[in-house]
């Protein structure tokens, strides 16, 4: 089964992460989830691709504690996060969060929490492909 | 002494640059001698001899994939510095 937390270049099928979820406990009542994709648009500009690069090894084991410290703080039964690197064209999938509870509550409160804490903490830049050239984005709304 | 190591060889702090970072040093990774009492500043400073611009882009410091936040930290042979801009991953 493929890691709960991990950092790929090929897609992922939110619906072979959710079963890998539901296989850790026949208690889970609900799970939230939240997919993170490429606009096509930004800052008034037309994106065709953006290009993601991490620090590997911390990325990792960031994402890695994260998905730790979610489980602890909110009572969860699983949670898994993917990040993709390399080329994601527009509109595609980048991000992949799910959080696993016996109860919705603490599933969608754990689900927003660590997309807002992965894009604090977790070593991963994004450069976005416009026909105008190239430009690395340094905020994150 | 660790007997597989050859002594006074390969002593180097290892920097890394991604992204925005690697762009602006025109590098992915550059390696400093290291020196006994040798401390987060002092590469910083080497770094900056090379490329002073830089810094205003640089957010982050990680030793051995930890961010650190104290510049005079000691730093030990072999270790690991990455020079990092604000994160946009998500």
């Amino acid at each position: 089964m493929s890691e709960p937390a991990r950092i790929q270049t090929e897609d992922f099928s939110q619906d072979a992460e959710i079963a890998a979820l539901k296989a850790s406990s026949r208690r889970m009542g609900g799970i939230a989830t939240f997919i993170g994709c490429a606009r096509d648009f930004s800052e008034g500009r037309e994106v065709t691709k953006i290009s993601f690069e991490a620090y590997g090894s911390m990325a990792l084991a960031e994402m890695g504690k994260l998905r730790s410290a979610a489980i602890e703080k909110f009572g969860l039964l699983d949670a898994r996060i993917v990040h993709r690197v390399g080329m994601v064209g527009a509109g595609e999938q980048i991000v992949f969060i799910a959080a696993g509870a016996e109860h919705r509550a603490p599933a969608f409160e754990a689900c927003q929490w660590l997309i807002t804490e992965l894009k604090q903490r977790v070593p991963i830049w994004k450069k976005e492909i416009t026909p105008q050239g190239e430009e690395w984005v340094s905020q994150h709304p | 002494m660790d007997p597989g190591k050859i002594w006074g060889a390969g002593r180097v702090i290892r920097v890394l640059f991604f992204g925005p970072v690697a762009e602006r040093m025109k590098a992915r990774e550059m390696e400093v001698e290291f020196a006994t009492g040798m401390t987060v500043h002092d590469v910083i400073a080497r770094v900056g001899a090379q490329q002073p611009n830089v810094f205003s882009i640089v957010s982050f410091i990680a030793v051995n994939q930890n961010q650190v936040h104290d510049k005079q930290m000691a730093l030990k042979d072999n270790d690991e510095i990455a020079l990092m801009a604000k994160f946009s991953g998500g």
